[in-house]
């Protein structure tokens, strides 16, 4: 989209009349684009009436377009700073001495001069534009308080936030990205977009009361739920805790109502968020480089002091064994949200299903959106919705049928009945695997890192790969599974779960792991101890290996691989020879 | 010291009158701004590097320092006239008022060639300068920066010598000083980068888009050439450049319809912007007559190196596209041409706002200098486009508002902040 379709930024940021402008006369990207184009679609399209009490809209932001960011790569040289070999630090190093392109640093100057609340910078990538390939987390997203009474250390640390998320278009990790979604070096662009975080202000906290990530249609389906009434994640704080895999409450639109499936209230405890991410507000340690300089993991017990657990949390009764909505008896807290989903303060989860159609609707396809809500301490402020994000979701086109019986055919290495995409994977020699009897779950970030060894290697000789493993990849707890980046099992074209006893583990449905796994379609098999599923593990072992670590192992076949996914029935089989 | 047919402080006194008229300022009012309040005249002795003494006449001018210390340029020129020094002091003391600088109005210079001077001999020169001047110089009180012919060597010697006299380091005594030795990141380029502020508004109020937008510019030195490269970066094009041409002896200018390339002519300029014209041609320009940049086809003209360039004479010759004249130079558009530039509905921006970055920097570079504490380039670029832009956006909506010229406009409130300044020190 081009970025006439967005006013000039006219040196008001809370421009009622504009909430949202450009600096720069370039590309918008992605984000820029998702959201000036459902701009209209929320104003026209969504009826508020479904939902009183919360008024939604776009947070005002400021789309700094790609022209400026080819401007400062150009004048700044750095086109030669940014080659595979040189380090994620030094390629930042490199643009936070650049200096931001003349014609626009006036822009930006007078934003920084009238804007005194949190900021977010988020990359709006070219390449998200075609939205059937969007980099969901791949860039850096950078807050900052912007608190500082002068203007000039305001001006500083938002240049020094946007250089850093121009940095990252060269960062290792899209890099990698880039390669196995086929992107040419090069082809990408930068916009960048800056926008007012959706909070309220706590003592040095900043924070919303709720973040969502939403999606129309459900991979992972749990009990009598359908994959077309989707899934909705949330999470008191920022949405980093649930894009990064960290945790949060999921759940169906349809049935607000219903948890996860648990065995029991002592493993929910477990499973449900304990800790919150927030804007630091106060002073912290100078690290311009860290994506994370300006934020802070805050417990439940601070969500306490601030007040901000009676909309979202549910006291644990141990004496009855039960759960009480609210905050008002003593016991542990548990952020199932049930004062919002059970019990309705406010009318949330209409105001999901409300965004999740009018956005459907918008762009014809399944989609996936994120959000934040304050919920204001006046009983009869409305809560605010921002809406922060919209993502068309890929899904893979053509039937592949797979049958009951097909899971135990001949052949079969991995049958799985709970399968993520839908397609076919061919020509698979290469099968990397966590060896079943060498499996510890207090070494998986170590097997992360000698998966990642493998993967990089495979990657460089254009080799696709099985994965399998233990627990959930790409999960952020390492007693949970593998906690691999999604950059290093990139070269995947099938990943399998297995599951043992002691590794069970919920989806992180919005994560960026399971966002960037579906969009590249990589087939994603989830085996259990049950029913059809297996893994040929004697099979496996049988093969010669390649590469043997402690924890790994790596074969090369002489027949290829086969992996299908059939997506309406969610059934997978992975057949060999 | 002579008086020139072409009398520029007849010029600025006018357009003062104008304003005053406008705003119907009383006349003790007028007595005191119509003149500096001090013009100091006087002799520098220098030691030639012949052994010879040669005795150099020198002025300084402070207009008014009712809103703060007077700031104002030294030029080395041959042509220097107390009139034209007079001038430039009354315009210094309109542009910082305007821009809401907390800074006075001086000019001063010395009447000599810098070109025919030895580096030793320019050194003695500007340290002679400042000791005859030193009592009425200082941060507090009188800001030196430079101006044609001078330099931030030039102002690092003055420095320097000021700092022998006044016994201890005092980097706000002069600005414009060499980056590292108490010199402001941006400040060269600030001159010329203002004035394409103050174009990209104007451009903006006739409701055109940079992109679009063809410019000539006149002079192609220190101030001409940032104008060309930020014109550039904004999106317009510049397709002709007048510069003096020492092998001629006059001025030519240098057209490429498509555009000139800003580092390829620069390539074959001297170090003042003086462009060779045979290299020129060799590499594709058309070398036209001196004055051909006014008939350009082009919507902005930008007189960037003498005043008195338009006049009633030549301003016919001026192409019916264009739109918007930028004063670069101070004093460039007679008020006779002036007069028929308005009524052809081209915006003339004066020379007070358009070419007022250089003097924003001076002020943020003395900021800097007073804290010993120096600013990223990005951020001093910034509060310079802020300040500008601020500063465009109030003349220019008083200018719609009292359908008045943007000089007038201007005029009105820079002169209104001074004579209140004046009143609230109790002066009239």
């Amino acid at each position: 989209m081009k970025s006439w379709d967005l006013p000039r930024f006219e040196r008001d940021f809370f421009s009622p009349e504009q909430p949202l402008t450009r600096i720069g006369d370039g590309e918008l990207g992605g984000k820029a684009q998702g959201l000036v184009f459902m701009r209209r679609s929320i104003e026209e399209g969504l009826d508020c009436r479904d939902f009183p009490g919360i008024d939604v809209a776009i947070p005002f932001l400021a789309a700094i377009t790609t022209d400026v960011f080819e401007c400062f790569m150009q004048d700044n040289n750095l086109e030669g700073a940014v080659g595979a070999h040189v380090s994620d630090e030094e390629i930042a190093r490199a643009f936070l001495k650049g200096e931001f392109p003349t014609p626009f640093v006036g822009d930006l100057r007078a934003l920084a001069a009238q804007v005194r609340t949190p900021l977010a910078v988020r990359s709006s990538s070219l390449l998200e534009d075609s939205m059937a390939r969007p980099f969901a987390g791949v860039y850096m997203t950078k807050m900052i308080p912007n608190n500082r009474l002068d203007a000039d250390t305001r001006f500083r640390k938002l240049v020094e936030a946007i250089k850093l998320v121009w940095a990252s278009t060269f960062f290792q990790k899209a890099r990698t990205y880039r390669m196995v979604a086929g992107v040419k070096e090069g082809e990408e662009r930068m916009a960048v977009v800056v926008q007012e975080v959706v909070g309220l202000r706590h003592e040095q906290r900043y924070y919303p009361n709720v973040s969502g990530v939403a999606r129309s249609i459900n991979y992972y389906p749990s009990g009598g739920a359908r994959p077309d009434e989707g899934v909705v994640q949330l999470a008191l704080g920022l949405g980093r805790t649930i894009v990064d895999g960290e945790g949060g409450w999921t759940y169906s639109p349809a049935h607000p109502k219903s948890p996860p499936p648990f065995n029991d209230l002592g493993e929910l405890l477990k499973i449900t968020q304990t800790q919150f991410w927030a804007v630091n507000m106060g002073p912290a340690r100078y690290d311009p480089v860290r994506e994370t300089e300006h934020m802070v993991r805050a417990s439940l017990a601070d969500a306490e002091t601030d007040d901000t657990l009676r909309f979202v949390a549910s006291t644990f009764d141990p004496h009855a064994n039960r759960l009480v909505a609210g905050v008002t008896a003593k016991g542990p807290r548990l952020l199932d949200f049930s004062p919002l989903l059970r019990y309705n303060q406010i009318p949330l989860n209409a105001m999901v299903r409300g965004l999740l159609g009018a956005c459907e609707a918008a762009l014809g396809d399944p989609v996936e959106i994120e959000f934040a809500v304050t919920i204001g301490r006046a009983a009869e402020a409305p809560a605010r919705c921002g809406f922060l994000q919209v993502r068309r979701l890929a899904v893979a086109e053509g039937r592949c049928d797979v049958g009951e019986e097909d899971l135990a055919g001949e052949n079969v290495l991995v049958a799985s009945e709970s399968a993520l995409g839908n397609g076919e994977a061919q020509d698979i020699f290469d099968v990397v695997y966590v060896r079943p009897e060498g499996f510890d779950p207090r070494a998986t970030p170590q097997v992360a890192l000698e998966v990642s060894q493998i993967n990089e290697r495979l990657v460089d000789e254009g080799r696709p790969y099985l994965l399998i493993g233990f627990g959930r990849w790409g999960t952020s707890d390492p007693w949970g599974g593998v906690p691999v980046l999604f950059s290093q099992v990139s070269g995947a074209r099938a990943i399998v779960e297995a599951q043992l006893p002691q590794l069970r583990t919920e989806l992180s449905q919005g994560s960026h792991f399971f966002h960037n796994l579906t969009n590249l379609r990589v087939l994603y098999l989830s085996v259990c101890e049950s029913g059809a599923d297996l893994v040929d593990w004697g099979w496996l072992n049988g093969q010669p290996a390649l590469a043997e670590t402690g924890s790994l192992r790596h074969v090369r076949l002489a027949a290829p691989l086969r992996a299908r996914v059939d997506g309406r029935t969610g059934r997978g089989v992975v057949i060999h020879g | 010291m002579t008086r020139r047919p072409f009398n520029l402080f007849s010029v600025a006194r006018g357009q003062f009158e104008r304003a005053a008229d406008l705003i119907g300022l009383e006349q003790t009012d007028r007595d005191l701004l119509t003149e500096p309040m001090r013009q100091v005249i006087f002799r520098v002795p220098v030691r030639m590097d012949d052994g010879k003494v040669r005795i150099f006449g020198a002025f300084r001018v402070i207009h008014n320092d009712a809103r703060g210390p007077a700031n104002g340029g030294v030029r080395f020129h041959p042509s220097g006239t107390l009139d034209l020094i007079c001038a430039q002091a009354m315009w210094m003391t309109w542009r910082c008022a305007l821009l809401g600088v907390p800074l006075g109005g001086a000019a001063g210079g010395v009447a000599c060639d810098p070109h025919g001077l030895s580096a030793g001999e320019q050194e003695r020169l500007c340290r002679g300068w400042v000791r005859a001047n030193a009592r009425d110089l200082g941060p507090d009180v009188d800001i030196p920066e430079p101006d044609l012919g001078t330099n931030p060597q030039h102002m690092l010697w003055m420095l320097d010598e000021y700092e022998v006299i006044s016994r201890g380091r005092r980097p706000g005594f002069a600005t414009g000083k060499p980056v590292g030795m108490g010199g402001s990141l941006g400040r060269r380029e600030a001159a010329g980068y203002g004035i394409v502020i103050a174009v990209r508004e104007a451009l903006k109020a006739a409701g055109m888009r940079a992109e679009d937008a063809r410019a000539a510019v006149q002079g192609f030195g220190t101030v001409g050439q940032p104008a060309v490269s930020l014109f550039q970066e904004i999106g317009g094009t510049v397709t002709c450049v007048a510069s003096w041409s020492p092998s001629e002896g006059h001025s030519l200018c240098f057209r490429k319809k498509d555009g000139v390339i800003l580092e390829e002519l620069a390539g074959v300029a001297d170090r003042f912007g003086n462009v060779d014209p045979r290299g020129a041609e060799k590499l594709g320009y058309e070398v036209l007559p001196g004055e051909a940049w006014l008939a350009q086809d082009v919507d902005v003209l930008i007189p960037a190196a003498l005043d008195n360039q338009v006049t009633a004479e030549n301003v016919a010759n001026i192409g019916p596209r264009v739109r918007i004249v930028a004063e670069g130079a101070d004093g460039a558009v007679a008020p006779a041409a002036d007069e028929v530039l308005g009524k052809r509905g081209v915006a003339v921006i004066p020379s007070f706002l358009a070419n007022a970055g250089g003097v924003t920097c001076s002020y943020f570079e003395q900021v800097q200098s007073s804290m010993n504490y120096f600013w990223e380039r990005d951020e001093v670029l910034g509060k310079l486009d802020v300040q500008l832009t601020g500063t465009f956006a109030a003349v220019s909506e008083l200018a719609k508002k009292r359908s008045w010229s943007l000089r007038d406009a201007a005029h009105v409130i820079a002169v209104s902040r001074v004579a209140e300044a004046c009143h609230a020190r109790g002066w009239v």
